[in-house]
């Protein structure tokens, strides 16, 4: 677009001032201001913005995904009866990759975005706080909710109060299972033993002959039901010959 | 002896009294306490109550808790903010002037070591004589501090006093934001001063006369802004060059020189001088609305009496003063060259074809 001379002639500057009187006016007696008042007015945000990460542990099935995808390291899985994760929220940068690896659900988003602490201590969220909402001091008498379109910005205000839940999104993400892609490079190191939380693998007894017959099962390692499917044991694994399966 | 005092000025204040239906009975029944009946019978004196009652002091301090408040709630809600909110939340922050004056009240007033002491404390209290010495000669209907037919000469001669002292106040408080404000302070009255009396005399011509009685009765059917259009422009635009206002707020420049002659003052001392301006244009729209809106012409209550007058005035200038607020967010300030020009060129053309306008009105009429 080509930017035009401005003309200076006193028709275009009165009709300038004629613009500029009548807009001021305009705004001050319906402005189009989009201020929100904020501990007495809550803004709506959209459904699918991240807030407060909450726990459900019956779900949680230990697999410490959370904790090694975080990129700011802000979650540290703490033992109780077993273990779990709890969130720093000094280091969180609410990415929620965390949510989004989990591979049960147990990690759930909430509409709570505005979070105070007392202290830097109590901003490491343990995961016993995280299986529910913290207490919420509501102050808002009304909700606010942003129109914007490619024309003109709307905030309407409305009477009903925004109901702050949390969101479990379950993924969708059919049952998976460890299994051995190549029996005959197990070294037999017992690794994937020892780090699996579920015991799930247990060993048998097997020989290799030295033409590479397997006698036996097969395989020093078998699978178990108790198997949940969190890949642990794939990670571990020093020659990668694990992988995750899916169940029919 | 001092019964006979009492008596005398009982007598005087009676014989000019404001007579006002609604309230007589309260008066009827002060009046039978002693001692009370003097005060009421003073404050109920015609002169008396021009100058300290209304149009006078006691509105003024009225008018400039409502216009710091109202100014900065217009131009937030143009300028898409929200303004001043928290203190009264109810009413919207309507007692923040009230708020900050007690809060200027109690500050320390800090006179700086560089400043010349005697005049920088003076000279903000001085500065009240040229603006509070206009409401003796302002009438408002019966209301009349001192009644001469000089008085709109009279106005406009005290006016010109104010820059004086805003200048001396730059002076004494040496500092170089402070010396550079009064010196735009002087440019800027250069640049207004000469249109602006023009303006005014040109109204004179038209009304053929500077008494603001003369005045107001010939704007009865059509008011003296119809009359001379160029000359109500005129005024208008000096007008918020005086008062150091957008798109003219050139002396005060909070930007450039924070505040300009005022940077050095805190506390009381501030206080009183951030209201130099709302009181100069307080004045400057008395005159505006008496010699070009119909003064105190308007509506007429029977209950109200005498108080009609006043209260027609008063209204019509916060009126006016409300609506010249606006200005402040809709302009961008003027560099002091382009100011100088304008108002060299432009404006004294105008003031002068307004002169021309009067004169061959005054002889019509």
């Amino acid at each position: 677009m080509k930017v035009e001379k401005i003309s200076r002639s006193p028709i275009a500057e009165l009709k300038r001032h004629v613009d500029v009187i009548q807009e001021a006016f305009k705004q001050a007696l319906i402005p189009d201001r989009v201020t929100v008042e904020y501990p007495r007015e809550r803004r709506i945000y959209p459904d699918n913005l991240r807030g407060f990460i909450v726990l459900d542990r019956s779900k949680c099935i230990s697999c410490f995904r959370c904790a090694q995808i975080c990129p700011a390291n802000a979650i540290q899985m703490s033992l109780y009866d077993n273990f779990y994760p709890g969130v720093d929220y000094t280091k969180c940068i609410f990415c929620h990759f965390c949510v989004d690896s989990c591979p049960t659900g147990a990690l759930a988003s909430s509409n709570l975005h505005d979070m105070a602490f007392r202290s830097l201590e109590e901003m490491k969220v343990k995961a016993t706080q995280m299986t529910r909402l913290p207490t919420i001091v509501r102050e808002d008498k009304q909700s606010v909710e942003y129109f914007v379109t490619k024309k003109d910005w709307k905030l309407q205000r409305k009477k009903e109060l925004e109901d702050i839940s949390v969101l479990r999104i379950i993924p969708r993400i059919k049952p998976r299972r460890a299994f051995c892609e190549e029996p005959e490079s197990c070294l037999g190191c017992r690794q994937c033993m020892e780090v699996c939380p579920h015991d799930a693998i247990v060993m048998e007894r097997c020989e290799i002959t030295l033409g590479g017959e397997v006698i036996g099962k097969g395989c020093i390692l078998k699978v178990t039901e108790k198997c949940v499917g969190c890949g642990l044991c794939v990670r571990q694994c020093p020659m990668q010959i694990l992988a995750l399966k899916e169940v029919e | 002896m001092i019964d006979e005092i009492l008596a005398t000025l009982m007598n005087v204040f009676r014989s000019n009294s404001m007579q006002i239906p609604l309230i007589q009975p309260i008066v009827d029944y002060l009046m039978q306490i002693p001692l009370i009946n003097i005060l009421v019978a003073l404050i109920l004196w015609r002169p008396f109550f021009a100058v300290v009652i209304m149009p006078g002091l006691a509105v003024l301090l009225l008018y400039l808790l409502y216009i710091v408040w109202f100014e900065r709630k217009l131009t937030a809600r143009i300028q898409w903010r929200v303004g001043p909110l928290e203190v009264a939340r109810p009413i919207r922050g309507a007692i923040q002037a009230l708020a900050d004056g007690l809060r200027y009240f109690f500050q320390e007033a800090i006179v700086h070591r560089d400043a010349h002491r005697p005049y920088f404390v003076q000279l903000p209290i001085l500065a009240f004589i040229p603006i509070l010495l206009p409401i003796a000669f302002i009438p408002a209907g019966n209301a009349v501090g001192i009644k001469t037919p000089y008085a709109i000469q009279l106005i406009v001669a005290f006016l010109a006093l104010i820059p004086i002292t805003i200048i001396a106040i730059g002076w004494a408080s040496n500092n170089r934001f402070a010396f550079v404000g009064s010196v735009r302070e002087a440019l800027m009255y250069v640049a207004y001063e000469i249109p602006f009396i023009i303006a005014v005399i040109s109204m004179i011509y038209l009304y053929g006369s500077g008494d603001p009685y003369v005045a107001v009765e010939k704007q009865s059917l059509v008011p003296g802004a119809i009359l001379n259009p160029i000359a109500f422009l005129v005024f208008l635009i000096t007008m918020l060059m005086a008062t150091s206002r957008l798109p003219f707020e050139i002396p005060e420049a909070d930007q450039e020189i924070a505040f300009g002659p005022f940077v050095e003052y805190s506390g009381m001392l501030f206080g009183l001088v951030m209201v130099l301006a709302y009181e100069k244009l307080y004045i400057m729209t008395l005159l505006f609305v008496i010699l070009f809106l119909g003064g105190w012409n308007g509506f007429y209550f029977e209950p109200l009496g005498d108080l009609n007058a006043p209260l027609c005035l008063f209204i019509k200038t916060v009126v006016v003063i409300s609506i010249i607020a606006i200005v402040r967010s809709m302009y961008a300030r003027y560099r002091i060259d382009q100011t100088l020009r304008y108002s060299f060129s432009w404006l004294i053309a105008f003031s002068m074809v307004a002169l021309g306008i009067g004169v061959v009105l005054g002889w019509i009429l």
